[in-house]
């Protein structure tokens, strides 16, 4: 009688996996990761230098916005047509800074009744700091998460859903 | 007494491999992996900003675009790393611009448009530039920048700002 070979004898050893290849294009990977890394996130606001033109403005049946935003020392306001008119102004909040939550209220107001309207003109008449700057640029420029939907029609009939708000930023005061 | 017999002496004994476990290594890599392809920036554009400036944080989420780099700080100015200005520069106004900042923009738009016009498929020159400003400095002083960038040709700017931290 044979006796049932024992387990022992058939237990192989199992074959490792030549990791170095790997290793080696996983070190060469963290390198060029490292080299192209950005740890502060860094982005950019757009704005275009104004054009002046002696050329003849296309003929539109509907009155161009020519929204323009007025940096007050302590107000903010808004204005609207050729002959700049005065639609709204917010003073300065009792801790002394701009109302911006009122600002963009008013803001997506005109957007719903605008909606194919990108641009508006800057005019801070303040010498603020460019960091209030920035924050007025951020308040005008994109529709956040938590602001209430602006929809557009499309050229075919459909619903698009409005994802800035006055995103063409010009500065109009730089030749005075 | 084996060890010593007179067959054994002229074998050399093969000395075992060391079985080194790499799978912490192998965690370690993996994280710092998942990390690094986190903070990747696809757009290629650097910006080494100086230690004298302070970036105003925003809400952008715009990715940068490549431009020459006008970096301002209280006392200085640089163009592209290159400082240009080192003195209160109020008094290098002139004319409503900052004179020596419009000749190098000139300078750099000149060479940019020559090396255009002289190698074949060489960046065009844009027109744009990255304005990479200190948060405290006031609206006049950035708006004479601003007029010096468009006196010397260049139409489109770039405001950096600082991302809000997630």
């Amino acid at each position: 009688m044979y006796r049932r070979p024992s387990r022992k004898s058939r237990k192989h050893e199992a074959e490792k996996p030549n990791l170095i290849p790997i290793l080696d294009s996983v070190f060469i990977f963290i390198f060029f990761l490292l080299m192209s890394a950005n740890f502060v996130k860094i982005f950019e606001i757009g704005s275009d230098v104004p054009i002046i033109s002696d050329a003849t403005p296309p003929k539109n049946k509907k009155d161009p916005l020519n929204l323009t935003l007025k940096i007050h020392p302590n107000s903010i306001s808004l204005h609207t047509g050729a002959n700049e008119r005065r639609v709204f102004r917010v003073s300065k909040t009792a801790k002394g800074d701009y109302d911006f939550f009122a600002l963009r209220e008013k803001l997506l107001e005109i957007k719903e009744k605008n909606v194919d309207e990108d641009t508006i003109i800057m005019m801070p008449l303040a010498n603020v700091t460019y960091e209030v700057l920035v924050k007025v640029m951020d308040t005008v420029r994109d529709l956040r998460a938590d602001d209430r939907d602006i929809w557009k029609k499309s050229a075919e009939g459909g619903d698009i859903k409005v994802r800035t708000l006055f995103n063409n930023i010009i500065f109009g005061d730089l030749q005075s | 007494m084996r060890r010593n017999s007179i067959r054994n002496r002229g074998v050399r004994r093969k000395s075992k491999v060391l079985d080194i476990d790499i799978t912490s290594l192998l965690d370690i890599l993996v994280i710092l992996l998942v990390f690094l392809i986190k903070s990747y920036d696809a757009t290629g554009v650097i910006f080494k900003i100086s230690e004298e400036i302070t970036l105003p944080t925003s809400q952008s989420q715009a990715r940068n675009t490549t431009g020459v780099v006008v970096q301002v700080s209280p006392q200085k100015i640089w163009i592209d790393d290159e400082e240009i200005v080192n003195q209160d520069t109020k008094r290098a106004i002139r004319g409503g611009i900052v004179q020596p900042l419009y000749d190098q923009l000139v300078a750099k738009k000149n060479d940019i448009k020559m090396i255009q016009n002289n190698v074949e498929g060489a960046k065009k020159f844009t027109g744009l530039v990255n304005l990479v400003i200190d948060k405290t400095l006031k609206y006049n002083y950035v708006k004479t920048i601003m007029r010096t960038c468009a006196e010397a040709g260049y139409s489109k700017y770039k405001f950096i700002v600082r991302g809000v931290e997630e």
